[in-house]
């Protein structure tokens, strides 16, 4: 409200008490107001910026189609630094002062995990298009509470079903020590087991670790011949760069619960050989996905990424469940998201109503190096059904 | 007293009147408050510099969350008990960090803070280490009483812990026990030539101090909803030191007024830029330079008093 114009205050609001409710309508109705604190400094920042690109991506496509439901959407975008304390405050901030009622954002798990007791009490839906922690649609679930995206469990899912037709006999895991890195590592635990192969030990980093160098040690040592890295953003990649100098694959098979193109980029030609499971890459077939890679790179010169497509998914679900439900009242989008099914980049994408996890395909990768990329591009090696990694409702292990 | 029987009423008669969002902030400004008043007790009548106030912030919070969580107390049981806790622990930090003055005095409280974020950081079952306690719930007390659990409810909780707070600290700097403080102040050596055994002096308003820090803390928590290791960060413990010096230390009321400020220019400078910080810090040279008594020296100047 800092630009200055030819009107005073006071004839601006003249006019607009005095100009017919027609004309008011027509210049446009009350907007669909979305919150979106995320992380945008910080470790995570890389993955809060993409959340965020992604969501400006749909609101600048859907806006210049004349909006949703005929209103326009507003993003109000907030700075959480990764701290989940400050996530509840910008939260209560969007929603009490602004005056939202969706909400996207939150990039890390914990910061979800400290948002969703208040949603009721907000009255507001959170959709979430990042946040791995499988007990929020698990102990910690409420009904406000919407996963678009592939949660850690089923990341990790794909990567151990992949796993199990592999040679390798132990295993080692590093993840980031919070919410994120220590679910999924439980789950890829329980997986490694049941598969009866062997389990070495399990190490956790603080977020924001840079010298990754003892955890290295570890397990060169450890006779391990294969880790399983849950880790984003910086923390990601300074690892994958620092187990490059120390030639940590050259021992061990490197595996990882999201392969990104950020951290390919990052470490470069370190990144070749990488197998993981991924969340949504721009390679993957169907042409709903060819369609959005083009009209991406028109808009920013290069191909999107894991949170950016995770980011459009997860808005194409919420914009499905408002036009279904004529509105954005908590009460009314809650019965039409539990319904809500598309075709998405992904393939297809089905909101389960019993505990709100969107059931979709899992993916495995592998980074190579293709003729016509300049870097190494992640390559789909294995798709497994929906229903083989998506967990039962409310559970974060699987039977079988 | 007329004088605080006014604003009282005024401050009860705000949730009528006011938006949620600015409940929501004024709340936290009291809460803040009462933070601020705790540390002006050590730092403005017996010049002990604080620089691990977070601490007692913190472990209330944790000790009002643990408590919240894990059994039904009622909420304002669950508050004043984080707070006493809080108080008793403080016992044995005041009888180690005594042993100093003056800067290793200061030293040594941010040691001990720094100590407890440590600790805390490890602690998965009590603090949820880096993820921190998520979903505080605001218990109901015995007969289906629930009326601290709306927000204007939890601010008049939050009121009458600020107020209970200030007339108890108000009654005990002008006790006897609060001109040997002074004293302490003044001149150290000359309240020991007097008779007085200063240390003993020195534990208790330090239990005190912290003791309400604690209750600060303790209403936090179920204020959020949400308790982390940020709230025991040296960060934390800096921003109060100055809530209280912007306000003017040694008044009591000014370091309330002092958090008031600090939080409004927070929300506003934030809102325009990221480094909102840097901003304060201008502000917070221009009082130190220009207005050494703070806000409510500056009020009362105005009105003709002299400050306290």
């Amino acid at each position: 409200m800092t630009g200055t114009s030819g009107f005073s205050r006071r004839t601006l609001l003249g006019a607009t008490l005095a100009s017919p409710v027609v004309l008011r309508h027509a210049l446009g109705d009350e907007p669909i107001k979305i919150g979106m604190p995320c992380a945008l400094t910080g470790p995570g920042g890389e993955v809060g910026e993409q959340m965020r690109r992604g969501a400006e991506f749909w609101i600048k496509f859907v806006n210049a189609k004349g909006g949703l439901l005929g209103r326009p959407i507003k993003l109000y975008a907030q700075d959480t630094g990764g701290d989940p304390a400050t996530a509840v405050r910008k939260a209560q901030d969007v929603v009490e002062r602004d005056g939202c009622r969706l909400l996207f954002g939150m990039t890390l798990s914990s910061e979800a995990l400290a948002v969703v007791p208040k949603l009721a009490e907000w009255n507001a839906i959170f959709m979430s298009s990042d946040n791995g922690d499988g007990r929020l649609t698990g102990e910690s679930f409420v009904p406000n509470f919407f996963r678009a995206n592939t949660s850690g469990p089923m990341g990790t899912r794909a990567v151990a079903l992949y796993l199990r037709q592999a040679d390798f006999k132990n295993f080692y895991a590093i993840g980031m020590d919070y919410a994120w890195g220590r679910n999924s590592i439980g789950v890829f635990k329980d997986e490694v087991k049941k598969s009866g192969k062997n389990f070495i030990a399990d190490v956790y980093s603080p977020i924001g670790t840079k010298d990754f160098s003892t955890y290295i040690t570890k397990i060169r040592q450890s006779g391990a011949d294969a880790c399983y890295i849950v880790m984003q953003g910086d923390d990601n990649n300074a690892f994958l760069s620092q187990a490059r100098q120390y030639r940590l694959g050259d021992k061990v098979q490197l595996l990882t619960e999201i392969v990104d193109l950020n951290s390919i980029h990052a470490v470069g030609d370190a990144a070749i050989g990488l197998i993981g499971g991924s969340r949504y890459t721009f390679t993957f077939p169907g042409e709903a996905n060819a369609q959005f890679v083009a009209a991406w790179k028109k808009e920013y010169g290069n191909v999107p990424d894991v949170f950016e497509g995770e980011q459009w998914q997860a808005c194409q679900v919420l914009q499905a469940g408002i036009e279904k439900a004529g509105g954005i009242d908590a009460d009314k989008l809650r019965p039409a998201l539990e319904t809500v099914e598309i075709d998405s980049i992904k393939g297809r994408v089905t909101m389960r109503a019993c505990d709100h996890q969107g059931v979709q395909k899992g993916f495995m990768v592998k980074v190579v190096q293709k003729e016509g990329f300049k870097e190494p591009i992640p390559d789909l090696i294995a798709t497994f059904p929906a229903d083989q990694v998506t967990p039962a409702c409310r559970q974060m292990t699987y039977d079988s | 007293m007329r004088f605080l029987i006014a604003v009282a009423a005024l401050l009860a008669l705000l949730p009528f009147g006011l938006p949620p969002y600015a409940m929501t902030l004024l709340t936290e400004a009291l809460i803040l408050g009462l933070f601020a008043m705790s540390l002006d007790l050590m730092v403005g009548y017996a010049r002990l510099i604080s620089f691990g106030h977070a601490a007692a912030y913190g472990f209330g919070a944790y000790a009002s969350g643990n408590f919240l969580l894990h059994t039904s107390m009622p909420l304002p049981c669950a508050v004043l008990l984080a707070g006493l806790l809080g108080g008793l622990v403080a016992i044995g930090v005041g009888w180690v960090c005594t042993q100093a003055t003056g800067v290793s005095f200061s030293m040594l409280t941010l040691a001990y803070a720094q100590l407890l974020y440590a600790v805390a950081f490890k602690w998965t079952p009590v603090t949820g280490a880096s993820d921190g306690l998520a979903g505080i719930p605001r218990n109901p007390g015995p007969f289906g009483v629930t009326w601290w659990s709306t927000k204007a409810g939890f601010y008049y909780l939050t009121l009458a812990c600020l107020l209970g707070t200030f007339v108890f600290c108000r009654e005990l700097v002008r006790s006897p026990f609060g001109a040997v403080l002074r004293g302490i102040r003044e001149n150290e050596a000359k309240t020991i030539a007097l008779g007085y055994n200063t240390r003993r002096y020195k534990i208790a308003i330090v239990a005190i101090s912290f003791g309400f820090a604690g209750l600060a803390g303790a209403l936090y928590a179920p204020f959020a909803g949400f308790a982390n290791t940020e709230l025991l960060f040296w960060l934390l413990s800096g921003q109060v030191l100055i809530m209280v010096i912007v306000g003017g230390a040694g008044t009591l009321i000014g370091p309330v007024l002092g958090a008031v400020f600090f939080l409004y220019m927070q929300q506003q400078l934030s809102s325009y830029t990221d480094s909102w910080a840097l901003f304060f810090g201008v502000i917070f040279v221009l009082f130190v330079l220009f207005m050494p008594e703070g806000i409510w020296g500056l009020i009362l100047s105005r009105f003709g008093k002299k400050a306290a």
